[in-house]
């Protein structure tokens, strides 16, 4: 059975890395329960809030945190670049080095001259890639709920939780088809990391520079971040039909043109 | 279903990297039990004819068929073994563990032959234990080895298999060759070193740039070789020399001789035998030799 070897193998050799990953992202959600439920942040921010003139006062509690509840917080803490980076992290590594990185070492070369069919490795690195960020969405999750429940703060609903999972998995998701399809076309892990990294960086800038400047504000559909919104999902308890949507075709059709490719390219 | 009669058939295949002609309408076939010499200097198209063959990289025309099934088709893989000519494995893995990973690939094609191939290339269970990357490139080139035939595949891909054996290794990496063919395993054994393929083929292919420059038995390549024979007599070279059947060129200075002979060099031994000889200089027929003679013969026949 090539598929379940390939994807045993998978595991063993990313697990340190997903775990570590897994690990800190649910101790940074664990954490920002912590702060809000053992420290007065939201009178402390407010406190710092009013030393600001009054539009940037506006701009800060409205679009950036949306109030100062401890939901509030929390759906903060899930925007916070922490927790982008490290499911970013681990959406761009695994798609890099899934062709790409593999043709860099040459071990490509061995693995595909094996009776595995490039449909079957294809699928397998694809299937490892999402259940991994899968995972760490869960992880995350799994963090806020412990942090909830031991600070004694309000609890999100099921549903909520299971929302922000799914777009949270989306958002990487997206990330991971997009570096996918980078990988594909690639020889160098490294530089498709860079590549897929960049694109991750300017997707989430372009929505913050959208969000906090008018002008820009044309902006922020186009990025992937846009699409990810933990304070409508957490707080105003807002479906995620839209983001559901658009990360969805993103994932779809990057996988789709990287597969288009995977099946005919040479190896390495 | 019966075995079929051609284990590796490769019908007019073609190869182009952009301007550049990797393969040109390269056609051979190779029966089981047959050890296959495919030869030809570097950036011949050797490694892209394999890397076809093990369904790397796709033919922009032409088609080849593994024990009767096209490439295309993994499952045809299922009783093939190849080793690539650049072997890069995973650094970080325990060389077992990388055994156990490829032969989990066959799992109805258990691992048979992996303590013997072992046993025969003095791979020991401590270079197992330790991490690829702390082996040296022969222990790998050996992994390599075991990797392409644990499973006892029908058919062998390999691509220049003896690069950074140690001579003993070499030896028993081809007496291991031998005796697979003589189980009824098809090679196709493709290296630059005349010597190594003259040894365990049957039959070669010439490649060179890109296109299959001849496709013969060892015997009769052997009747082709041109050696260069260096002679210094102790006294005047025969007059005869040049006219022995054989040679086809003779230089003299003074009591020295250099003569190219093609084929038997009976004829001029036992010449030599009448003569007082100071010193005599045979070697072994160079490949870029014979690819010189086939390329002449090449560009006669397109003229």
């Amino acid at each position: 059975m090539p598929t379940p070897n390939l994807l045993r193998h998978l595991a063993v050799r990313h697990a340190p890395f997903l775990i570590a990953s897994a690990v800190l992202l649910a101790a940074f959600q664990f954490l920002i329960c912590a702060a809000v439920g053992s420290v007065d942040v939201s009178g402390a921010l407010e406190a710092l809030i009013h030393s600001l003139p009054p539009l940037m006062q506006e701009l800060v509690t409205s679009q950036l945190i949306g109030g100062f509840s401890p939901g509030s917080l929390l759906a903060f803490g899930w925007n916070h670049p922490v927790t982008h980076a490290l499911g970013s992290a681990v959406a761009i590594v695994l798609a890099a080095r899934a062709v790409a990185g593999e043709s860099e070492t040459g071990a490509i070369e061995l693995l595909l001259s094996q009776p595995i069919s490039r449909g079957a490795y294809f699928t397998a690195q694809v299937g490892f890639g999402l259940a991994a960020i899968a995972c760490l969405s869960a992880a995350g999750v799994f963090g806020t709920v412990v942090g909830q429940s031991v600070f004694g703060i309000a609890r999100f609903s099921g549903g909520s939780l299971l929302r922000l999972g799914l777009a949270y998995a989306l958002l990487q998701g997206a990330c991971f088809g997009i570096t996918m399809l980078l990988s594909v076309f690639g020889r160098e892990g490294g530089r498709v990391a860079s590549g897929g990294f960049l694109i991750v960086l300017i997707s989430y800038f372009g929505e913050a520079i959208g969000r906090l400047w008018n002008k820009a504000a044309f902006v922020q559909p186009w990025t992937l971040h846009e699409y990810f919104p933990p304070h409508d999902i957490l707080v105003r308890g807002i479906g995620i039909a839209r983001p559901a949507v658009v990360l969805g075709s993103v994932l779809t059709l990057s996988l789709a043109l990287a597969w288009a490719r995977f099946r005919t390219r040479d190896v390495p | 279903m019966l075995p079929p009669m051609v284990a590796l058939e490769v019908t007019g295949l073609t190869k182009r990297y952009g301007s550049v002609r990797a393969l040109e309408q390269v056609s051979f076939t190779v029966a089981p039990g047959e050890i296959f010499g495919y030869l030809g200097p570097n950036g011949a198209g050797k490694t892209t004819t394999l890397r076809i063959l093990a369904g790397l990289v796709r033919a922009d025309s032409g088609e080849a068929r593994l024990l009767g099934r096209p490439v295309r088709d993994a499952t045809a893989r299922l009783s093939v073994g190849y080793l690539p000519g650049d072997l890069k494995l995973y650094g970080g893995m325990a060389a077992r563990a990388l055994l156990d990973l490829f032969a989990r690939f066959r799992p109805n094609r258990p691992p048979v032959l992996r303590e013997r191939l072992l046993d025969s290339l003095a791979l020991e269970s401590r270079d197992l234990s330790r991490r690829v990357k702390f082996l040296s490139h022969g222990t790998r080139q050996k992994l390599g080895l075991v990797i392409a035939m644990q499973h006892d595949p029908r058919l062998l891909l390999l691509d220049e298999p003896t690069s950074g054996l140690d001579p003993l290794v070499q030896i028993a990496f081809r007496d291991l060759v031998l005796e697979r063919a003589s189980q009824g395993c098809a090679v196709l054994f493709s290296s630059h070193v005349l010597s190594e393929v003259e040894a365990v083929c049957r039959r070669i292919a010439v490649l060179g740039a890109g296109r299959l420059l001849a496709l013969e038995s060892v015997d009769t390549l052997r009747s082709r070789m041109v050696r260069r024979v260096h002679v210094c007599f102790r006294g005047d070279p025969p007059e005869a020399l040049g006219e022995t059947p054989g040679v086809i060129g003779c230089e003299r200075a003074g009591s020295e001789a250099t003569l190219r002979v093609q084929g038997d060099v009976n004829p001029l031994l036992r010449l030599l035998a009448r003569h007082e000889i100071a010193r005599l200089v045979l070697p072994e027929p160079q490949l870029e030799d014979i690819f010189l003679r086939y390329f002449e013969r090449g560009r006669d026949a397109d003229a």
